[in-house]
């Protein structure tokens, strides 16, 4: 199987020799070649260019807009902006005794998302694949098991956790009958505070396993067989040699897993705002900072503040750039 | 297979037209009922789907009087409604009706230009169809433009005088729902009366049942303890005065020695909440108590709507008003109806005329009590003599409301900081910590309120 190198990708390569300024095979040159080449480069340009507005109409333009509306007063509704420069940042930071309070309680909340769910995502995934690709049978039957949480994922599976979570549901059911009772949660998970923001984890980790799960057995099964045979023909074992062996291999995979993880937790909300309300219930103990945004947004009974909600967008986008620029840093270590 | 330069323009100029006719769609248009209606059509929409089926009977009734057809369409949640107003404003696809919460959103998009002025449209024989208290609701005070011109405000915008709404339900928060049966097997004979009397009938109702004997609220929504109980509570307890120097300037009154008595009064709910109420909303509240998971549900006098829905039946059920402690100030005083929900016209009707019919045409009594029996709902319009024809339901829930001069009114908030209401779900959050979580005393939540409402009032010009 032949690779594309990137030079030939991209609207020159798409509009052929010509467009890039070389010779014609034919030689002909002259009006005639300058007319195909113009022609085939209209071509090639017509057909980036749906693309092209499609992003400067949703992309250019909402980027210029929200960082815009970051430095107004606004409620959505009334004809005009009032603008306050770097007001909005500076309240969400640390001036506003309103704001801040409630953004910093959500930036740790952020926070442990970020260390728990991609650190339990990489620690479930790895050794499922692992396992799921040394199966020998039904291993299609298992596959499509361990991934249906990510195609049933959605609105009505977050209901359906936040019925089996409360004080009368399947899981302190489950565990009473088991003899576990003192495992069960009275309040049910999400009403006790000290459990409420780890059960929201552990159901964002479970809907983000079989993604992970997928990267990695795609990882394993293009590792080259040869370097698993000369580790077995070195008296490495099995443990050693998925140790030793498979991970190091697989760090860009763990990296990719990671890092789409901590892009969810930075900036995820639905998974909150579904099961625990726009209030990250109870009493504010699951808020999130992308939680916080959108009911900057949307929830605060129309006062002005989606000024606040864009600001608040920003920050969240500059530490999403910040761990990109980390995991590329990392990545490059690694190679 | 070589595609020659003539089919290949002509693909790519396909493929722009196919990729283009979305984003046209995205422009102004009416093509789902929105943008107004033609002479003799109007679209209306709400935010409550329970509204809905008895609005398309009146509807059906008007159309037979007036020849005029209404759409009406349910938008929900709040949070939808709210966004799906911002982009029809924007691209001129508004109804011709709204129905928006009073003092809420009329007054919002009533500053923004979206809503009409119906100032002298709604002459006194209109008004007068409505009850006492609520004629002139959706007409801005000259305390509303001041209270508009703060900073923060929802509602910048507003003039004096202005009128963006006529109203349309009544009714009060505070209501305590009770379930007959469960109070019976409890040995709970009389209805609670004072706060003792609740606090007693709680007791004895979880201890027939100690997980569904509880109170419940859907406290996901933290504005509800506050706004539906401690505000009540606070009231009865301290007396109008009182309750007013809780949010008087500069008095530090949730720190003093009356707002810890009436947090520390609240807080003995805290044994009592079914299990899981913190993290209800609340609908699932509701629906919990109409399953008989909770002896006891507060909210409003709209929540009876929700509790036959979910399966109830009125009769089964005992309502009073947030009780005051036996030595309160304000016991008995009752709740003060006022305007819930509103009516408006938008400013991109196209057949406002139509619209204003239909208006007066819900404020008419017959229209308003068939409205109130379907919906389960107190109409704004006065039924006088004939309440009885609302149902029962309507009845016995009226018996909560009172139009004296001491009865607790919600929709006071003139002794308030300006941001006090729209912030209350910041209060609500700290008060869920305190009762039910006790992650907080009554001396820490009765400090941290009134930091909040002290900055509130340092936030105003």
């Amino acid at each position: 199987m032949t690779t594309a190198s990137p030079s030939t990708t991209g609207p020159a390569a798409l509009a052929g020799p010509a467009a890039a300024g070389e010779a014609t095979p034919t030689g002909r040159g002259g009006s005639a070649g300058r007319r195909r080449r113009v022609r085939e480069a209209v071509t090639a340009y017509a057909f980036t260019a749906p693309a092209v507005l499609l992003f400067a109409a949703f992309g250019l333009y909402s980027l210029g807009y929200g960082l815009a509306l970051s430095g107004a007063t606004w409620n959505g509704f009334s004809p005009h902006w009032t603008w306050v420069g770097l007001d909005n940042y500076l309240d969400l930071l640390y001036r506003d005794p309103v704001y801040a309070p409630i953004v910093r309680s959500a930036a740790w909340h952020t926070l442990a998302v970020m260390i728990a769910v991609p650190l339990l995502v990489v620690a479930i995934s790895f050794p499922l694949a692992v396992l799921l690709n040394s199966a020998r049978r039904l291993r299609t039957l298992m596959r499509t098991v361990y991934f249906l949480p990510f195609v049933t994922s959605g609105i009505a599976v977050y209901l359906a956790w936040q019925y089996v979570l409360q004080p009368n549901g399947a899981v302190n059911a489950l565990l009473r009958a088991c003899g576990l009772g003192t495992l069960a949660q009275p309040q049910g998970f999400l009403g006790n505070p000290d459990t409420a923001l780890p059960t929201v984890i552990v159901v964002m980790v479970w809907t983000a396993v079989p993604v992970g799960t997928l990267l990695y057995l795609t990882g394993l099964q293009s590792l080259d067989p040869c370097m698993l045979e000369a580790a077995a023909l070195d008296g490495a074992g099995w443990w050693r040699t998925n140790r030793s062996v498979v991970w190091p291999l697989l760090r860009p995979i763990t990296a990719a897993t990671v890092l789409l993880n901590l892009r969810e937790a930075l900036q995820g909300f639905q998974t909150f705002l579904v099961m625990t309300g726009g209030e990250g219930a109870p009493g504010g103990h699951t808020d999130v900072l992308g939680l916080a945004s959108y009911r900057l947004a949307f929830l605060e009974q129309l006062q002005p503040t989606l000024g606040l909600a864009s600001a608040l967008g920003w920050l969240l986008f500059a530490v999403a750039v910040l761990l990109a620029l980390l995991n590329l840093r990392a990545l490059r270590s690694t190679a | 297979m070589r595609l020659d330069f003539g089919r290949r323009r002509l693909l790519a100029a396909a493929a722009i037209t196919a990729l283009a006719a979305p984003l046209a769609a995205c422009g102004s248009g009416s093509g789902d009922g929105s943008g107004g209606g033609s002479a003799d059509a109007i679209t209306m929409w709400t935010f409550k789907a329970a509204h809905v089926k008895p609005l398309e009977e009146a509807a059906a009734r008007f159309k037979a009087q007036s020849g005029v057809t209404v759409k009406v369409q349910a938008i929900t949640p709040d949070d939808a409604y709210t966004a799906k107003l911002q982009s029809a404003a924007k691209t001129k696809g508004l109804p011709d009706v709204l129905e928006v919460h009073t003092l809420g959103e009329d007054l919002t998009y009533g500053g923004a230009g979206m809503l009409s002025d119906l100032t002298g449209k709604v002459d006194a024989s209109w008004s007068g169809q409505y009850v006492q208290n609520v004629r002139t609701a959706g007409t801005v005070t000259p305390e509303l433009e001041t209270a508009s011109k703060q900073p923060g405000s929802a509602y910048p915008g507003i003039k004096a005088g202005a009128r963006y709404s006529v109203p349309f339900t009544i009714g009060a928060f505070g209501v305590v729902y009770a379930n007959k049966t469960m109070l019976a097997d409890a040995g709970v004979k009389d209805t609670p009366k004072t706060w003792e009397d609740l606090i007693a009938a709680l007791k004895a109702t979880t201890a027939k049942s100690k997980d569904a004997g509880g109170i419940t609220v859907g406290l996901a929504a933290p504005s509800t303890g506050l706004n539906w109980m401690l505000h009540q509570l606070s009231y009865g307890t301290l007396g109008k005065d009182g309750y007013h120097g809780l949010f008087a300037k500069g008095a530090h009154g949730w720190n003093s020695a009356d707002g810890k008595r009436v947090l520390s009064l609240y807080d003995q709910l805290t044994p009592y909440w079914t299990p899981g109420s913190q993290s209800l909303k609340i609908d699932d509240a509701d629906r919990a108590f109409a399953q008989k998971r909770a002896a006891f549900d507060i909210g409003g006098t709209f929540t009876l709507a929700g509790l036959e829905q979910f399966g109830m039946k009125a009769d089964d059920v005992a309502a009073f008003a947030v009780p005051a402690p036996k030595d309160g100030k304000a016991a008995g005083t009752g709740l003060a109806p006022f305007s819930l929900t509103s009516l408006s016209v938008t400013t991109q009707s196209k057949n406002p005329d139509a619209a204003l019919k239909w208006l007066r045409f819900l404020s008419q009594k017959d229209t308003a009590a068939a409205f109130a029996k379907a919906a389960t709902d107190i109409p704004a319009a006065d039924l006088g003599a004939d309440a009885s024809a609302a149902g029962t339901a309507i009845g016995a829930l009226s018996k909560t409301l009172s139009t004296g001069a001491d009865a607790y009114d919600s929709s006071d908030h003139s002794f308030m900081p300006a941001q006090y209401t729209s912030n209350i779900d910041k209060l609500g959050a700290l008060l869920t910590n305190m009762s039910p979580l006790k992650q907080a005393s009554v001396d820490q939540t009765a400090k941290r309120f009134d930091e909040l409402v002290t900055e509130y009032w340092n936030a105003e010009k």
